[in-house]
């Protein structure tokens, strides 16, 4: 288990990493997602120990380990740019770690063969790094950290430099990988698909903070903060004063036990419907059409409400035949009750 | 500004001719061969014919091989080749246990101050040799810098003298003469080393000597062989620092070679010792290639 507690970095007056709280749990492969500058390289290397925290603490299995150098920690990092050694093969990148722990020599040859199997580079043992495509070093960079048997693996934006189709194919193959050894993984990336599909648990960070830890399925559905909520998929964001509960071109209806007065809501793009008409219960707005883009299996409405909002609608394509809303046309949009998430009042935590 | 072009030998549209297109690549490497036989062969092939002839003073010359025989048995010859190869190679380990580290801070640690040390660097070694030297036998001398700081700080009682006139004073102006040139290349091959590398090291457990002689030392291997061959032959032959301050210990082949020209007249028996020094200098320059390939993997 790795345990992050209020784990601070300042570099001058700058704060990239505010306070961070995480409890990392053994096997888990466990994502921090966030944009660019949000401090997810900066957390990453206070975990591997090349950065000393300002502040906080670091625990690897119940050890403080804040201030061990890297050298000592059980956890080996992948780079995104990989950090190969240019002047060995794949065979001696893989060996390296072993060789520093003075490995017996059967033991360490048979680890480097079952690892180079499970990355799939048999045949390429002897090739060095610059003969290799970005997806093999990628592998090579993989195998020559798990050999060492770490605790966990970390992994700065690993797939950066790779092209989509590559991606989604080393995605899922991380993934397996990870399965196979059950090696608890943390991942950093910028990329919020990647994160949902891979991740057991993702953190996502914003301004060096912590926004929300949890697993994809709550992020998207029960998002703590309207950035969460932003960042994760597409959203409906919107303020909802207490008037605007029951009035004549929109009502909105919230779930039971909902606090009174202004509050924020957001609605997933899929939750919403066309319909013919008011619906006796649950939310719905009068608006106007004005854009249809067909995203294959689906299609995607913007329509502005009369409030003056704009909402995004996913309809299903699943039905042949059926003639796309036109803009300019006069919609009527439905949702019921519990589509309508009230994002939290952000306290002091 | 006309920049002069080489005649064009083919006609628009038509295939170069089969020979012109096998002299082509002749036509590049014609001036670079000419420049490297004038400045190099013909001297080269004279001072190998002076090597080989005998003149006395009766105005006989001829063939002979004596000049060779005379020089590698004469004991004294052997002494001071021993010695000079054992001044240079200290030289130049000194030099390497200095530059390397000093490559390194420039490379990965100096941030804003790597151009004006790069610049030091160079600088330092604009300076005249002549004055350099001196400057050296003020620092070294009885009543040197270094003297004078000991006894005036009551280190030592009497002035030391074996700073300087022997192998040492010899050994530390070569060292800071030829620096820069050991420095610039291994510099030069280090920046071409993604420092990235050095944490992955580490982050698999490797220290610091690790790290050093299994990453950072094959991948600069180039650049400290570029550095041997640059510094080691001329730190070989030079008679300037023995000369100045060398004393009657501190004597290495150049100054033989100096001597025999200069004191003695004989020309010949020079030129032979010049042609053995560069047939060892060769010598070492393959070693020292084969030894970077080695520790460079063949890639
Ligand atoms: N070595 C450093 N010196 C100064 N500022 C840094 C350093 N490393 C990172 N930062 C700053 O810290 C913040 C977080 O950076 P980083 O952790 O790399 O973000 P991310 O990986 O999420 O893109 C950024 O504002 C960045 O500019
Ligand atoms: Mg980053």
């Amino acid at each position: 288990m790795i345990t992050l507690s209020s784990l601070t970095k300042q570099f001058g007056d700058a704060t990239a990493v505010d306070a961070i709280d995480l409890e990392i749990a053994d096997g888990e492969f466990f994502s921090m997602l966030g944009p660019s500058g949000c401090g997810k390289t900066t957390t990453l290397r206070m975990i591997a120990g090349f950065e000393e925290p300002t502040s906080g603490r670091i625990e690897l299995a119940g050890e403080d380990v804040t201030w061990t150098s890297p050298r000592r920690r059980n956890v080996n990092m992948v780079f995104q740019n990989y950090a190969l050694f240019p002047h060995m093969n794949v065979r001696e990148n893989v060996e390296f770690g072993l060789r520093i722990k003075k490995l017996g020599k059967a033991e360490a040859k048979e680890r480097i063969e079952r690892m180079v199997a499970a990355v799939r580079m048999e045949g390429f043992e002897d090739r060095h790094p610059a003969q290799l495509s970005g997806g093999q070093q990628q592998r090579v960079a993989l195998a020559r950290a798990l050999v060492n048997q770490p605790a966990a693996l970390l992994l700065d934006e690993p797939l950066g430099a790779l092209d989509l189709k590559l991606r989604k194919e080393m995605q899922l193959e991380l993934k397996s990988i990870q399965q196979q050894t059950g090696t608890t993984f943390v991942y950093v990336t910028h990329d919020q698909e990647e994160a949902l599909t891979m991740s057991d648990r993702v953190a996502v960070m914003n301004g060096g903070k912590v926004e929300q830890a949890a697993d994809p399925r709550t992020l998207y559905q029960r998002p703590d903060s309207a950035f969460v909520a932003d960042f994760i998929g597409t959203s409906n964001l919107m303020t909802i004063p207490t008037g605007q509960r029951a009035g004549e071109d929109i009502r909105i209806a919230l779930p039971a036990a909902s606090p009174n007065g202004e509050v924020t809501i957001t609605v997933r793009p899929e939750k919403i419907k066309v319909v013919a008409s008011e619906p006796a219960d649950g939310s719905y707005a009068r608006g106007t059409v004005l854009e249809n883009v067909y995203l294959g299996s689906m299609t995607q409405l913007i329509v502005e409400i009369r409030s003056g909002e704009r909402l995004i609608v996913h309809q299903l394509n699943d039905e042949d035949g059926r003639e796309p809303l036109a803009p300019g046309a006069a919609v009527i949009l439905a949702w019921s009750a519990e589509h309508s998430y009230v994002i939290p009042e952000k306290g002091p935590q | 500004m006309g920049i002069p072009t080489t005649p064009q030998i083919t006609v628009t549209g038509e295939r170069p001719s089969r020979l012109s297109r096998l002299l082509k690549p002749f036509a590049f490497m014609s001036l670079p061969t000419a420049v490297l036989a004038v400045l190099f062969l013909i001297p080269m092939g004279i001072l190998v014919y002076f090597s080989f002839q005998y003149g006395d003073l009766t105005g006989q010359s001829g063939f002979t091989l004596s000049n060779f025989t005379d020089t590698l048995t004469d004991p004294l010859y052997r002494e001071i080749a021993l010695a000079t190869f054992e001044i240079a190679t200290i030289a130049m380990v000194a030099q390497l246990i200095v530059g390397i580290p000093l490559a390194y801070v420039l490379a990965y640690k100096a941030g804003r101050f790597e151009l004006p040390l790069l610049l030091a660097l160079v600088l330092a070694d604009e300076l005249n040799p002549m004055v350099r030297i001196y400057a050296w036998r003020m620092l070294l001398g009885r009543e040197g810098l270094i003297n004078d700081a000991l006894t005036s700080l009551g280190l030592i009682n009497a002035p030391i003298d074996a700073l300087l006139f022997n192998k040492f004073s010899v050994i530390v102006v070569l060292s800071t003469s030829y620096l820069t040139y050991t420095v610039i290349p291994i510099y030069a091959s280090m920046k071409a080393v993604d420092s990235g590398l050095f944490e992955a090291a580490k982050d698999m457990g490797a220290g610091w000597f690790t790290t050093f002689r299994r990453v950072l030392l094959p991948l600069i291997a180039p650049g400290i062989f570029i550095a041997l061959l640059l510094v080691y032959v001329p730190l070989f032959t030079d008679f300037a620092a023995p000369s100045l301050v060398g004393g009657t210990s501190g004597i290495m082949l150049g100054n033989v070679v100096a001597d025999m020209v200069l004191q003695n007249g004989n020309l010949n028996m020079g030129a032979a010792m010049s042609f053995l020094m560069l047939l060892a200098a060769a010598l070492f320059s393959l070693l020292a290639y084969q030894l970077s390939r080695v520790k460079g993997g063949a890639k």
